[in-house]
């Protein structure tokens, strides 16, 4: 009975969204939709049979495919003629719907059906069923006309974002509420680098290195002095630097650097000794330019495959896409290292208690700055990414609500858990990217042809119109958002075993320790 | 070994230590008893360079320790079994051990010492999977213990290790840092009871008010008038 009504749950909310984009979205939604319900129903139920489970399960995928496609039709017949839209063509309606619903069952089941393996290969297919859909994604996204991708890579931005953030909050500890910053001096970095505005067009493969590299250098000189410093007081500083890095980004439109050693000291010296001197100072830069304020930098130049000469472009989402996921892989499997390496155990042990780490021999400040040092490089790498991808940056895009994001997605998804942290940022960044522009588009076509024409004072109609609009309330739903998950699961969506153990100490689960003298890394 | 020399430390304006001298030599149970906010919690501290000494010095086999900071100083071989336990909450008891052993360049004997720790207590082996934060208070005092033991250290400081404890798990504890003792272990012991402290060391110090009024060898200030009257309830 529980089963059924989960399936009626997310066949109702399925079959809500295809209100909104229409079209072929009804086919991908229900595969979705299958995944996520399969997912969640199998880890509901006891290890079995899969077949048997895969029969349990199957009365509530069609139910929940059944409504999905219901919905569908709805909208397909009565919803696009109430917003004015023109009916769909009979195919989309057709096979979109068909799709749909056999998507949506044929991936409950399976799904749910894989919890019957042992546990080791029930990974192994999760893994190789989600490595499929992530490659077949963007081609179907294409096929399909939805242009998600698009906006998906904004996302898998933000997921590495987190995942770098989580080093910091996660593993470390330590509450870092500007993180943005160095998100802000991987973009600047890399517009700098390579952009015509300042002549420059180093190579982007060369270029993101050097604005990790920058970020990392960067998180370093910030950490060295303020780490020394305990929680709350952390926060602050970390609060105040990311106010001033954009400033300083936007303010960087007339800088002179001098050659200290031929400017300064030798003319210094000579002066000392009573001497006159005309030694030509050698200038580096000379009322330069370097971020252009607040129009921002922009073209930036993209990446460029060697051999081939493919140059990505902003037209054809899909390479930018696969590179990525690329990144986000590496970055996967560097901080998965990382996490089980000695470095992670000192992490999480001054996260624990910075008293007791310093006991066991493990230097407080050395540890939180490479914390803080491995944090930012990830958001070089990010930054980096992004002023390619949309080959323009602007200070404004770096201002504290950017790190509160990057918090909200480490949070929501699961503080110090990695796949948390990247169901976190799809999650949040889908909601903002797609979800709500989809969500206003709909509302304002669907009073323009209902409610507006009904209303005779043109003011309040103009209110109407101009206030339903959901992308103005963002902030307001993220906050809502933070507290309904902080009231109802603290721990996020996919909570870090140590932390759901604490907040959920009934149901404490066991889970096998590694003796150290077997995964170490001496050093 | 380990040499403290006119310490005295400070809270702010507040003179916790007035010139502390104390010595613990090699294979030493040395105690440090006194009442409340006498300085033994702060002599250890200051020894394990969690509060630094304005003036005078601490060493240990001729390194200054008093100029170090604390990370540096564990990693000369001072593990302490703190006060309140100071275990980490969040990690298992397995990887609470193991961080005891983070700063050991040798680790082969790691299991071994494992197994020891194990068979001084074999409460922990049952709980190996549990978090530190779940278990009991003696559980966690036998945790911290075996923490500090895991650091292979030259000198254990214990700091009152009966604290809170039932009087069974208190003579257990007792037992073991005799036996740890016998191992070759040295110990500088802070404890409120006296007469059990007494009853395991060598020698002892009686601290009053940041500083130390007597000292002397352990059945010596057991049969101390003074110490009977103040510390061991003897009308």
């Amino acid at each position: 009975m529980k089963i059924m009504r989960s399936g009626i749950t997310f066949g109702i909310i399925a079959g809500l969204l295809t209100f909104l984009f229409g079209g072929w979205s009804v086919a991908v939604i229900g595969s979705l939709m299958g995944v996520g319900l399969g997912m969640g129903l199998g880890s509901g139920l006891e290890r079995k049979d899969p077949f048997k489970i895969a029969k349990d399960v199957a009365p509530t995928a069609v139910v929940a495919g059944a409504i999905l496609t219901l919905l569908s039709l709805y909208q397909n017949g009565f919803v696009q003629d109430a917003i004015g839209k023109q009916p769909a063509q009979l195919n989309v309606m057709i096979f979109g719907n068909l799709i749909g619903f056999l998507g949506a069952v044929l991936f409950t089941t399976l799904l749910a059906g894989m919890h019957g393996l042992p546990e080791k290969q029930e990974q192994k297919w999760k893994m190789i069923l989600l490595a499929v859909l992530v490659v077949a994604f963007p081609f179907i996204d294409k096929l399909t006309a939805l242009r998600w991708t698009a906006q998906i890579i904004f996302a898998l931005i933000f997921v590495i974002l987190g995942l770098g953030l989580n080093i910091v909050v996660g593993y470390a500890g330590l509450l870092d509420l500007g993180y943005a910053a160095f998100f802000a001096i991987g973009a600047y970095t890399t517009g700098i680098l390579s952009s015509p505005q300042h002549g420059l067009f180093m190579n982007f493969w060369l270029v993101i290195w050097i604005a990790a590299a920058m970020a990392a250098v960067w998180g370093f000189m910030l950490g060295a002095p303020t780490l020394p410093l305990r929680g709350d007081y952390l926060a602050i500083v970390t609060l105040g630097f990311g106010e001033i890095v954009p400033v300083l980004f936007k303010n960087l439109i007339d800088v002179t650097i001098k050659e200290p050693l031929t400017c300064w000291i030798l003319p210094g010296i000579i002066r000392l000794f009573g001497g006159e001197t005309t030694m030509a100072c050698i200038t580096l830069l000379s009322h330069e330019d370097l971020t252009a304020g607040e129009k921002g930098i922009s073209p930036i130049g993209r990446p460029i495959i060697p051999i081939i000469n493919y140059e990505f472009e902003s037209s054809n989402p899909i390479p930018w896409y696969f590179l990525i996921i690329a990144i986000i892989l590496v970055s996967v499997f560097i901080i998965r290292r990382l996490r089980d390496s000695r470095l992670g155990r000192a992490w999480m042990a001054i996260r624990e208690d910075e008293l007791a780490a310093a006991q066991m021999g493990i230097d407080p400040v050395k540890t939180k700055l490479a914390a803080f040092a491995m944090g930012a490089t990830f958001s070089g790498f990010a930054g980096a990414f992004y002023a390619a991808y949309i080959a323009g940056i602007f200070p404004s895009v770096f201002d504290f609500s950017a790190s509160i994001i990057i918090l909200c997605v480490v949070i929501l998804g699961g503080i110090g858990n990695i796949n948390g942290v990247i169901v976190g940022g799809l999650v949040i960044m889908t909601a903002d990217r797609l979800f709500l522009p989809a969500l206003k588009d709909f509302l304002a076509s669907l009073l323009t042809h209902t409610v507006l024409p009904s209303i005779s004072d043109p003011v309040v109609q103009l209110a109407v119109k101009d206030n339903a609009n959901p992308i103005l309330y963002r902030f307001l739903l993220f906050g809502l958002t933070l507290v309904i998950m902080m009231a109802v699961r603290p721990e996020g969506l996919l909570p870090n075993a140590q932390v759901r153990a604490e907040l959920h100490p009934e149901d404490n689960s066991v889970e096998a320790a590694t003796p150290m003298a077997k995964n170490s890394s001496k050093g | 070994m380990l040499e403290l020399k006119d310490v005295h430390t400070y809270y702010g304006n507040i003179h916790a230590l007035k010139g502390i001298s104390l010595t613990v030599n090699d294979g030493e149970i040395v105690t440090l008893i006194g009442s409340n906010g006498a300085g033994k919690s702060t002599t250890l501290r200051t020894i394990q360079g969690l509060n630094k000494p304005r003036s005078g010095s601490v060493v240990l086999n001729g390194v200054e320790l008093h100029k170090l900071p604390a990370h540096e100083i564990a990693a000369l071989g001072v593990a302490q079994s703190p006060e309140g336990r100071m275990i980490f909450p969040r990690m298992t008891v397995m990887e609470n051990l193991e961080m005891g052993a983070y700063m050991r360049k040798d680790l082969t004997s790691f299991n071994d010492d494992l197994e020891h720790v194990f068979s001084l207590f074999p409460r922990l082996k049952e709980r190996v999977t549990q978090k530190g934060g779940t278990l009991s208070g003696g559980e966690q005092q036998m945790l911290a213990m075996g923490r500090a033991l895991m650091a292979k250290p030259k000198i254990l400081l214990l700091d009152e290790p009966s604290m809170g404890l039932a009087p069974l798990l208190v003579e257990l504890i007792f037992d073991t840092i005799k036996q740890l003792n016998k191992e070759g272990t040295t110990i500088l012991l802070v404890e409120q009871n006296a007469l059990m402290a007494l009853s395991i060391a060598h020698r002892g110090y009686v601290l009053q008010t940041g500083e130390i009024i007597l000292s002397d060898s352990a059945q010596n200030l057991k049969n101390d008038e003074m110490v009977q009257k103040s510390y061991l309830g003897v009308e």
